[in-house]
């Protein structure tokens, strides 16, 4: 295994009940870079993401972090690899019940050991990161979608992990939200040297942050490599993905095991 | 055509293989439930304890029950004293209305109509809310936060249920009493002094101490399920409808099995 690569998923597979979600997934993901793993709705993104820090386990296969194998890992043992690998979920996945403040602390009261002032001059500084200073005291309910997003993203970079993994982080926003995420992307990246593992169905935004591109097809990762490679790729499956033509387009339902 | 003749063997074989499956759900199912009340009580002696959670919980499980726990307590006393005087009028024992109401009220049914109250009432609460979190990826949240769903979300409510509901089934034979105690005088001219004494006097310790001790696996079942139903829930708010109404139902039967089984153990002793 090379130096640089940071993440590894080899031969993967995973399945709920007869639904098959993979079927010998390989990726490599390089210490630093942005990877977006486009794929269609219910392909099984947030579960390839889900693996990673072992909230959901594969059925065989490996994946490893940092020369650590993820998949043999116990909870207690997962405990370091998620303060080193941040989620932004979905839907952000803010704790309805907490203020902005008490959702940032969360993961700094659990994963380090910092005092009240501490904490308080880190969630002041993530909160600016995300360009939304002051709103320390509101509750989730009162935020947009978008804010709620950057939140979500200031919750998981408070503890400064090395790895950033974005699930769908645009979907559902509008254009100026949209691109406001894609800049925080990038910024975030340059502000702490992350790696990004973005996944979507957002092809513009793929293009936007990342260095590479991975394609998720037939419950593998099918095609990879850089922006300009699968830009000019003369790939049927690629350029179908590209263009969004029917055949073999994202949003194609996922296949169930005969 | 020719009827086909009933395969009687055939039927059997259908209707077992029924209740084979409904079985091993129940079974598992049970397990489920067991597995992670275990884990609850082996993540609650971890540190750091939690008080301001389970503190938060007895006030939502506790005391926002307490208006249908005093409706409840209160109206059971009365009908039973109704029916007590009513029936035993007949055989000319109506000064047996006390005792009877005492020891109905202690040893079955202000536990058990308690529990089923604040059972529907508070496993519909737990079990919507922590659904909620599971579809909203809020569990998974917390644990890539580094922290443990079980620890943070199931151990206070547990705690919180096992140490109120003894508690909200002795306000409620209390309120059953003087409930029965007030319609025994108004409709049947039962001296309340007389009531009051025929009541303590009949009622031993263990009487009282078999009814509430069952309500702390009540409560436990109330908790568990609840949570266990919440942890379960997929496919949106749709899920959570499900996974509540299931709840509720799950608990109810829950406590009435399990109330079988206690009292057939403590009248063992
Ligand atoms: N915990 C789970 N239990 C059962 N099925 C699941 C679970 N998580 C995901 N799935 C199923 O796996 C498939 C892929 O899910 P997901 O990774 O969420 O897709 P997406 O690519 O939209 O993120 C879906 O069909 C979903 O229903
Ligand atoms: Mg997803």
């Amino acid at each position: 295994m090379a130096d640089d690569v940071i993440i590894s998923y080899r031969g993967v597979k995973k399945a709920f009940g007869g639904n098959v979600i993979y079927d010998g997934l390989d990726l490599d993901i390089l210490r630093g870079e942005t990877i977006t793993v486009i794929g269609g709705s219910g392909t099984g993104k947030s579960v390839m993401l889900k693996m990673l820090i072992g909230l959901l386990r594969p059925d065989a296969g490996h994946v490893w972090f940092d020369g650590a194998e993820v998949t043999a890992l116990h909870e207690d043992g997962l405990i370091p690899v998620r303060r080193r690998i941040a989620m932004l979920f979905q839907g952000a996945a803010l704790f309805d019940s907490l203020t902005v403040a008490e959702n940032i602390e969360y993961p700094l009261r659990e994963h380090m050991k910092m005092n009240h002032d501490e904490r308080a001059e880190r969630v002041r500084e993530v909160l600016d990161l995300v360009g939304l200073p002051g709103i320390e005291a509101m509750k989730p309910a009162e935020l947009s979608g978008g804010m709620k997003k950057r939140i979500g993203l200031a919750r998981a970079i408070a503890v400064r992990p090395e790895v950033i993994m974005y699930d769908e982080p645009t979907t559902g926003l509008d254009p100026i939200n949209t691109s406001r995420i894609n800049e925080l992307i990038v910024r975030t990246r340059e502000a702490l040297g992350v790696t990004s593992i973005v996944v979507t169905h957002d092809m513009a935004s793929a293009f936007k942050v990342s260095d590479r591109i991975a394609m998720l097809f037939n419950r593998r990762i099918s095609a990879v490599g850089t922006v300009s490679e699968i830009s000019r790729s003369d790939d049927e499956m690629v350029r179908s993905f590209i263009e969004g033509r029917p055949a073999y387009s994202p949003s194609f339902p996922p296949q169930k095991a005969p | 055509m020719i009827p086909q003749p009933l395969r009687i063997d055939i039927a059997i074989e259908n209707v077992l293989s029924r209740v084979g499956i409904t079985v091993r759900g129940a079974v598992e199912y049970t397990g489920g439930v067991m597995v992670m009340f275990f884990r609850s009580m082996r993540a609650s002696v971890r540190r750091p304890f939690e008080w301001r959670s389970v503190v938060e919980q007895i006030e939502i499980i506790g005391l926002q029950s307490m208006p249908i726990v005093v409706l409840t307590a209160a109206f059971t006393g009365m009908v039973m004293a109704l029916q007590y005087a009513h029936g035993m009028a007949r055989f000319g024992a109506q000064m047996y209305t006390g005792k009877l109401v005492a020891l109905t009220l202690t040893r079955e049914l202000g536990p058990v109509l308690t529990s089923l109250m604040v059972g529907g009432r508070v496993g519909a609460g737990i079990a919507a809310e922590i659904g909620s979190m599971a579809v909203t990826e809020q569990i998974d949240a917390v644990r890539a936060l580094g922290a443990d769903p079980v620890k943070k979300l199931v151990v206070p409510r547990v705690l919180a249920a096992m140490f109120i509901m003894p508690f909200l089934s002795v306000c409620t034979d209390v309120i059953g009493l003087f409930g029965g105690m007030a319609v025994s005088f108004l409709e049947y001219d039962i001296p309340m002094g007389f009531f009051a004494k025929s009541a303590i006097e009949i009622t031993k310790f263990s009487d009282f101490f078999s009814g509430v001790s069952k309500t702390l696996f009540f409560g436990i079942i109330i908790a568990v399920v609840g949570c266990y139903q919440g942890f379960r829930t997929r496919g949106g708010t749709e899920g959570v409808g499900r996974a509540t109404t299931e709840a509720v139902v799950i608990i109810s039967v829950g406590i009435l099995i399990a109330d079988y089984i206690l009292t057939k153990l403590f009248l063992s002793f």
